[in-house]
């Protein structure tokens, strides 16, 4: 990875590992007296300090033989080789669109011919490529990874008969399997689970860990979860609540899932984990360890296909001022997660995190919503084999619109399930790396510090981000967007994006860029009228 | 119009005219050197200078008698008035709702308890309440306002019932007809025309605008066309290529479409003139008019539904990395515009209009699209009398997911034309009205300047957004509301939006408790420096301010 921006300001500093940027960071305080409301602005100042040099990093994921598991494997296996196949259209090339790094841009700001310069999003800042990703994992179906995509019925054949030679021999590690907590229709898939304790397969885990860490070569180990949905977990005093209670119930056997063996594992490993699934997972205790330990955590559920534009409509309707009344969502899949969401249970712990995607924004407007109003939200999964990876969402949205009027928004969206997840676990993944990079220390104080444990620049990616409590839960999606650029930026000492393009709008900017001079003039006209309201010095 | 938003800043300064604030502006230069790309950041201190009092203002409609011209009408007045119906599902009160000032919020920051606090668009700087707008206008149909109402058929019956004693006695003004710039089967409506020369209609134009300030008593006159859409006007040399030459063809009879004769006279008159159809409304000579008479011109074409819509959709698409492939549009109303709009050149004004939405997002990703690339793309629009101003647009967009997926989305959009524009209709014109109170003085400079004439800030309620020469043309939704709130905020001396919650996301916060000093907003003013340094100074505001407030 070169980088190819070099930011031209005495307050960045380069040095041999670090990119060091002093930034001023804005924010204001609002306080409320009566009907007035008072706005103080102030500014901290902070040093942001990136390293530069971007390590060998390998991925573990959990239920690395399912669809997303296969195909993200694949993806990255044949944009490493380069791979084409033909289609019936063509040549079809390896690409990695729908990765907000490796396939969107960002604006950098006005090139000499006045134009604005796009860059790929990766290129702010060091980050790893993802061709250079070891992936490795766990699964409780024992299937190569060559059979596992094609099970999958996600890519091309003639793709699959390339990748097969660099997938067969791809065996995924043993899995923790506990029945209860996933759909019973999975027991056909279990050939390939731990035996033992609780305890004694979270030891397991981390055994696998530093197995991958050592026989791999890479540097750093991010693990994340694209296994089934598990049913919710009930928080339990004495249970999940702590830390130290949490490895005292995996010492004596408690009621704790899989997806949390494996979180509590990565974390006393000190590796980053992520959770691709709706479940809750990070339990208090959970949380608790991974901020003891200093450790990235973050999820919730991979925001891919209808939660995603969901969280682009929502939040462009209501920023233009009209009502959402009801949104209706209706899904069918016939993949394996399907087939497990067709358990109540399962399917709960999804309606759950699908139901909250749009209350940032509907309680952000006190115009249309008065307090605790909130448009009926209605979600509907249904497990449809002949479909398979093809998930199909249905949705209807209501609003009202000026003097009782209705705007009524029916969509159907053909999803390709795991080809739009596989670059978001990518994107999650490559920015957790970049994260562990990054360190900020405000003026005046002594240390360095990190991102909060749990790491919620991650919330783009995620149906129901996790956030460090206190903080605002942001679903919109351009908000989280801006988010991540934004704090990219200030890595760099750049200032926010404003789009406010003042130096183009604004007439006789002088040093601002002569747009006024193409007309052949100077100075406004002194006869102009007052009803324009117009006015000058 | 009470203001409700205090910023406690030295650097925000009340007086009894005025807000005024100052303001660094940041900008990055990128200079490109092989495979480097070189950025260098830069910051102009700027004043913002922002006219407390809000005058009472009138809007003259060209087209008062269509749908959208009863509508908005019709909406203010029931609003003015608190009407409320009664519908079949209950009691319905008047509202403004689809109006980015009136029904959407900002945040302004955190409050004592940490919560976000929003407030409504309209509250961050003073502007005009749409209650208080007098309404005025011309139309080829002579038929009163209570009576178009019932002709338009967008209104409900029982408030259609409430609002005629008061809308029955608005009558349009005789409008500019020239039958071949609309279409044929308009001829109908057109009852109610100026006779005379081009350049007597002109001067009527104006005499019905100064009828109408010195009438009502407004203080300030806003010309708006929401007529039909007319064919394009072809840009001939000699004819509308400079000022001088389309005043001239207007006293010799030239070709100058009725919509641009009105821009003429608004112009003329000193009334901002804002474009709400497709037409090239605005040809050189009558952009040329605009900046030598200062006055504010905006268009083109009310960006209400599907392409409002798209501008959405495609943003996101490309910005999530996704490449768009193709996009088809079909289209069905029943109104007059979709009547209008059934005659083909009149059609292929609208065309154009929607064509260019996503040119810039798709030439900001240069991974998905190659140089030159674009989605295909195919707009049909059809009139089918039965449904009326209820506008139907179905839209199928086709996008190459990883590895040579498809994405395939398909949208069924009932859009309620006249209801979504009317709000639109309002917010254009409370923001041309907000933007002629503001002026900006670079640091420097003795004067103050107020924004270019063609006033881009508007392109977020525009499909076809006309910009000043060499300004970025930005359809993409989100970019286009940032630009309006963060300019608004700079008139406030307050930094754009960033959306970073820093404070919340390291490990430790290191944000000062909530301030709750108050800074003597007259008496003392910060002295900025030059340079990417005065913001580090801005940076250390806290102590300076100290300093400066005891002093």
């Amino acid at each position: 990875m070169t980088e190819n921006i070099r930011i031209n300001n005495p307050n960045v500093k380069y040095t041999d590992t670090h990119i060091e940027a002093q930034y001023c960071y804005h924010t204001t305080a609002v306080r409320r007296d009566g009907d007035t409301l008072t706005v103080t602005p102030s500014v901290s100042e902070l040093e942001f300090r990136t390293e530069r040099h971007v390590p060998r990093l390998g991925v573990m994921l959990v239920g690395w033989g399912g669809n997303n598991g296969t195909t993200v494997t694949a993806a990255v296996l044949a944009n490493r080789l380069g791979l084409t196949w033909r289609t019936k259209t063509g040549e079809q090339k390896a690409n990695y669109y729908g990765s907000l790094f490796q396939s969107s841009t960002v604006c950098l700001g006005e090139g000499p011919d006045g134009k604005e310069v796009n860059i790929p999003f990766r290129d702010l800042l060091p980050m790893m490529h993802p061709n250079d990703i070891v992936f490795d994992g766990w699964d409780i179906s024992s299937m190569d990874l060559g059979s596992a995509m094609e099970r999958a019925e996600v890519l091309d054949w003639s793709l699959q008969e390339k990748l097969r030679p660099h997938m067969s021999h791809l065996r995924p590690r043993a899995s923790i399997y506990i029945p209860e907590f996933i759909a019973a229709n999975q027991a056909g898939r279990a050939d390939n689970v731990l035996k033992g304790t609780m305890a004694e397969q979270v030891e397991q885990i981390r055994a696998d860990i530093q197995d991958f860490r050592h026989s791999s070569g890479v540097d750093k180990v991010i693990v994340l979860w694209t296994a089934n949905t598990e049913r919710f977990c009930d928080l339990t005093a004495g249970v999940n609540d702590t830390a130290k209670n949490l490895l005292a119930a995996i010492q004596s056997g408690g009621e704790v899932s899989p997806s949390t063996l494996f979180a509590v594992a990565s974390i006393l490993e000190g590796c980053a984990y992520i959770n691709g699934s709706p479940q809750n997972t990070f339990v208090p205790g959970a949380i608790e360890l991974a901020v003891e330990r200093n450790v990235f955590i973050a999820g919730d559920d991979f925001k891919s296909g209808q939660t995603k534009i969901k969280s682009v409509l929502v939040d462009f309707l209501i920023s233009a001022g009209i009502k959402p009344t009801s949104i209706v969502s209706y899904n069918h899949l016939g993949n394996n997660d399907g087939m497990n969401l067709s358990a109540p249970q399962q399917f709960r712990s999804k309606e759950i995190s699908k139901s909250n995607v749009v209350d940032d924004m509907v309680n952000s407007n006190p115009i249309l919503y008065h307090n605790g109003e909130k448009p009926d939200h209605c979600v509907v999964i249904k497990y449809v084999p002949y479909v398979g990876d093809s998930k199909r969402a249905m949705d209807e949205y209501t609003s009202e619109i000026m003097m009782g009027g209705t705007n009524t928004i029916a969509m159907h969206n053909t999803c390709e399930d795991s080809l739009l997840a596989s670059p978001i676990i990518l994107d999650l993944v490559l920015l957790t790396e970049l994260c562990q990079r990054v360190c900020v220390r405000p003026q005046g104080s002594e240390t360095f510090q990190s991102f909060h444990s749990v790491l919620a620049i991650l919330s783009f990616m995620c149906k129901a981000p996790l956030v460090p409590p206190g903080a605002p839960l942001v679903n919109a999606y351009f908000r989280q967007r801006a988010c991540i650029e934004n704090i990219m930026r200030a890595c760099l000492g750049l200032p926010p994006q404003n789009h406010m393009h003042l130096e183009s709008y604004v007439s006789y900017l002088s040093g601002f860029g002569a747009v006024a001079g193409q007309y052949g003039f100077s100075a406004p006209s002194k006869d102009f009228l007052l009803g324009s309201g117009l006015e000058t010095g």
